[in-house]
């Protein structure tokens, strides 16, 4: 039971915006520069509403003698009021749209140059991620084959399916860990199972919900290499604290190194079914996890 | 008449107590426990709720001290509670979601809704329109009764081996249905609460149409009654789809249908619900389930269907508290309303805006981002009526003489915590903005500073403004503003470094958040909160204290001990069943304070005319109503 004073007061003498995680991605920093305007804009209303408010209650503290003006109101300020505040809040609105639809509307989704299928779950609490394997192409879907043993629903007579390649947890409680190039637009497909998760990738400025029935789009670029956490933001159960993956960012020449490994270490005779339920079990499970 | 206006001036009146003319001879059942007198009704919400609000703040307590300390023994209370809720004296990730889960559920549903609607409505309705009691005393009754058996049989689910319910205050499907009998639980509790708000918002609209006493016209009800006017329109027309929502949660637990599940869902087999499909064996264990059955259902439609709901329920929390700061406010600066008409029109605009705006809280929902859009700007646009209600509420204090009483310091708080709610609303209203901060403690952040600081202030500066018409005795000032200075100290201590928490990317909802390496650093501030939120906990003893000890000792109080206009003023200092002793009759708005010309500085509502030459203008409404 330690207590460390002055990282605990941090919010009281630093400026919020640079609580911010760096950002290592392509419109992440649009995101970052509306909230920093939205936050300055704040900040002067907060100091304007809080200097009128402080000044009228010392001038106008109750004094013997004193009696209140007695006035109900006019029109005239009643029209600033609303005026002003308007044309504020539409500026940001309006400002907000553009880096919106970049970030989430599917029309302006940029041509992917990779695309994985990212998948929450459950039971055990993780991510596991899908490539499309050496071919370049994913094996149909199909929701009926969709069990633990096969949680995308890797249909089991397309060939394409037969060499993707299914990233998981490597047991026990360490995070699954997945890699990805830099500066290359992601396009991730992102679902679920089970219940709701959430996917975030703080230094990305992504969150998107997994949605199980529904495959959402997600997309980002990477801009710089290094190890970031991937977290879940929506509640999913006991062990939605221990959603924690890596997301390893490479160059582009790293990530194919990488991903050689991962084609030899996949056994090309075994069907990705088979394999899956072999990492899968070793994935932790509820039980181990509740003790954390 | 005329005995009403010396009633009216008598400070220290023969009438300090309330067994008057309608005093009739009642067993103690029906007086105290199944009454049908609003101001019972009102007592009995404020008894409950309070003893709900200690419930909830001992969970949120529990929630901070993991989130302090995680995995270290609760002090005082871990050793002693059962070890499926705890283990080595430290919450499980599994007691821990249910107590986030209740700690929201209680506050929202057993805590801000009763008090501010419950006990207010009650309260302040008959006697503000100046009638005997509510248009239908009966069915009030059944709208308190039915609160005890809701709130037990949510709190039940603790003592189930499953636990209480466990997928937040939203219970969003698939989580909520797949999580057993504490889920059911849950939707159980709130259709009944939500049965007896309905219950009391029909009565509420009855009341206020029919039952206005002589010559009160509508633009002559005070702010309270406005605000809880349209609070009662957004119940009734909001409420019946809370209930819908969950009758078709609670058939996906039970009937086998699935309009929230997809098909071929993995889930964890409940213990004893009844989803349909077959259990997958994986080890020597049953650990999943896979839905088989019907399937196509979406889990999106239940955030639709429910947020529907809740978002005009965030209304339904602050408006109340809205009219009643206005109320509060003008009294003791001595000042008529700023832009009475406006401060209607903007609480209209709010409720309206109030029912297209649901979709903010699903911008990461994965539901269409063209919708974002729409829902993005029509958010935007609530924020205008809100900031409109701020500038009036300076204009109020402008120019006044401010009487610095307990009440008035928690409606000048609400004021301030209020514009900080609503300016980290515009941050969430902006869709990019909110991809970010979207679950997030910055999440946390505003809805403790407009729920906590804006409802929960108001409903103490409405605690200590109307107690003394409640009880006949006055509550002590000095304890009500020690009460007042350690909640809003600690209050902003709590609550403002979750923005900082937020922005750092700190999710809610984190059994442990030291498992991110992002997030270690956050530890210090964390427990920072924690014992602010401690002092916070126990600084609301103070009230309480204030609540019995006045009970007991307080001053008797005045039939209008804050020289007010409204009509409850009118009534005996502590009024018995049927309210007034005189006949009431309006005659002007509910903040002609100041006058010029009169030798006091207010003038109430029911005061006739005497003949001068101001007071005949003031009569009409309209020369007395510029806005
Ligand atoms: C200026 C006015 C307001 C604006 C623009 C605003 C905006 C928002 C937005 C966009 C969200 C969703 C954030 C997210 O989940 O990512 C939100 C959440 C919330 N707001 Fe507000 N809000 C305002 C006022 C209020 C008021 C007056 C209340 C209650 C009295 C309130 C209560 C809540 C609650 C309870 C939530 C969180 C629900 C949850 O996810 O648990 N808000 N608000
Ligand atoms: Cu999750
Ligand atoms: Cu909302």
């Amino acid at each position: 039971m330690s207590f460390d004073v002055s990282k605990a007061m941090e919010w009281a003498y630093k400026d919020m915006l640079t609580f911010f995680p760096e950002n290592v991605s392509t419109f992440g920093s649009e995101l970052d520069n509306l909230f920093a305007m939205i936050y300055y804009a704040s900040v002067a209303i907060f100091f304007i509403t809080y200097g009128i408010l402080i000044a009228f209650i010392i001038l106008y503290r109750h004094q013997e003698g004193r009696r209140a003006y007695h006035y109900h109101g006019n029109n005239l300020m009643e029209f600033t009021w609303t005026l002003l505040p308007t044309f504020l809040f539409a500026g940001i609105g309006l400002w907000s749209d553009d880096a919106w639809t970049k970030s989430k509307s599917a029309y302006r989704v940029p041509n992917p140059d990779v695309t994985i299928d990212v998948l929450g779950y459950q039971s055990g609490f993780g991510w596991q991620f899908r490539y499309p394997g050496p071919d370049g192409v994913f094996g149909k879907k199909d929701r009926n084959q969709i069990s633990s043993a096969n949680p995308f629903g890797i249909d089991s007579n397309d060939m394409h399916g037969k060499d993707d390649l299914v990233i998981i947890s490597p047991g026990g409680a360490r995070p699954v860990e997945a890699h990805l190039p830099i500066n290359k637009n992601v396009l991730v497909n992102l679902s679920s199972n089970d219940v709701l998760h959430s996917f975030f990738l703080p230094n990305f400025r992504v969150k998107q919900d997994a949605v199980p029935g529904q495959w959402i789009k997600v997309w980002f670029n990477g801009t710089k290499a290094g190890r970031y956490e991937i977290a879940c933001a929506e509640l999913c159960g006991s062990g939605h604290y221990n959603m924690r993956g890596l997301l390893i960012m490479d160059s582009q020449q790293d990530y194919d190194a990488w991903l050689d490994q991962q084609y030899k270490l996949k056994k090309p005779e075994t069907a990705p079914v088979a394999d899956s339920t072999a990492t899968l079990a070793a994935a932790p499970d509820s039980t181990t996890t509740k003790k954390n | 008449m005329q005995t009403a206006i010396a009633h009216a001036h008598d400070a220290h009146g023969h009438d300090a107590h309330g067994d008057h003319a309608h005093h009739h001879d009642v067993s103690f059942i029906r007086k105290y426990v199944f009454s049908t007198d609003h101001k019972v009704i009102a007592k009995q919400f404020m008894l409950a709720s309070l003893l709900f609000l200690f419930v909830g703040g001992l969970f949120a307590l529990l929630i901070r001290w993991q989130l302090a300390y995680p995995g270290e023994a609760i002090p005082l209370i871990g050793n002693i509670l059962p070890d499926t809720w705890v283990s080595d004296g430290a919450v499980t990730a599994n007691f821990y979601t249910q107590l986030l889960s209740l700690h929201g559920t209680v506050m929202i549903f057993y805590v801000i809704i009763p008090l501010a609607v419950g006990m207010f409505g009650n309260f302040c309705i008959p006697l503000m329109i100046g009638t005997d009691d509510m248009a239908l005393p009966r069915l009030n009754m059944f709208s308190f009764w039915l609160v005890p058996p809701a709130g037990l049989i949510l709190l039940s689910g603790f003592f189930f081996d499953s636990g209480a319910a466990a997928a937040g205050w939203t219970g969003y499907p698939p989580l909520g249905p797949s999580s057993g009998a504490g889920q059911t639980t849950w939707l159980i509790s709130l259709f009944l609460i939500g049965f007896s708000s309905i219950m009391g918002a029909t009565n509420y609209l009855a009341t206020i149409v029919n039952k206005r006493a002589k010559g009160m016209q509508f633009f002559q009800m005070p702010l309270t009654i406005w605000a809880l006017f349209i609070t009662a329109i957004l119940i009734t027309l909001g409420t019946p789809v809370l209930a819908a929502a969950i009758s078709m949660q609670l058939a996906d637990q039970y009937l086998h249908t699935s309009f929230f599940m997809p098909d071929n869902l993995l889930v964890g087999a409940p213990d004893n619900s009844m989803l349909t499909g077959a259990f997958v064996q994986k080890g020597n264990e049953l650990l999943e389930h896979k839905q088989l059955l019907g399937g196509g259902g979406q889990p999106i439609l239940w955030q639709h269907l429910f947020w529907f709901y809740s978002h005009p329920a965030v209304y339904i929390m602050i408006l109340p508290g809205m009219g009643i700061v206005s109320d509060v406010l003008a009294t003791f600066a001595r000042k008529p309303l700023y832009g009475y008409k406006a401060m209607i029109f903007a609480i209209m605009g709010i409720a309206f805006l109030g029912f297209i705006v649901w979709g903010h809280h699903m911008f990461q929902s994965g539901m269409n981002p063209l919708l974002g859009t729409t829902f993005m700007l029509s958010t935007i646009v609530i924020a205008v009526p809100s900031a409109i209600k701020i500038f009036n509420w300076l204009g109020t204090i402008w120019r006044g003489d401010i009487r610095f009483t307990a009440a008035n310091l928690n409606a000048l708080a609400f004021i301030a915590t209020f514009i900080i709610g609503g300016l980290s609303g515009v941050f969430m209203a902006s869709a990019p903005v909110d991809i970010y901060i979207h679950d997030t403690y910055f999440i946390v952040a505003h809805i403790h500073y407009v729920l906590f600081g804006g409802a929960l202030f108001a409903i103490f500066a409405g605690i200590y403004y109307w107690f003394p018409k409640m009880y006949g005795k006055m509550l002590n000032e000095s304890l009500g503003r020690k009460h007042f200075y350690w909640s809003f100290v600690f209050f902003n201590l709590t609550f403002y470094p979750m923005h900082i928490l937020g922005v750092g990317g700190h999710m809610r909802r984190i059994y442990n958040p030291y498992i991110y390496e992002f997030l270690q650093q956050f530890q210090p501030m964390n427990q920072f909160i924690t014992f602010a939120a401690i002092i916070l906990g126990f600084s609301q003893l103070i009230l309480i204290f204030n609540i019995f000890w006045s009970l007991k000792y307080g001053k008797a109080a005045p039939r209008n001990p804050w020289q007010a206009n409204t009509l409850e003023w009118a009534a005996p200092a502590h009024p018995g069943h049927g309210n007034f002793d005189t006949d009431i009759t309006v005659y002007r708005g509910p903040y002609e304070f100041s006058l010029p010309g009169r030798s006091t500085d207010f003038y109430p509502q029911w005061e006739e005319p005497q003949g001068q030459p101001e007071e005949v203008q003031a009569k009409d409404p309209h020369s007395s109503q510029h806005a």
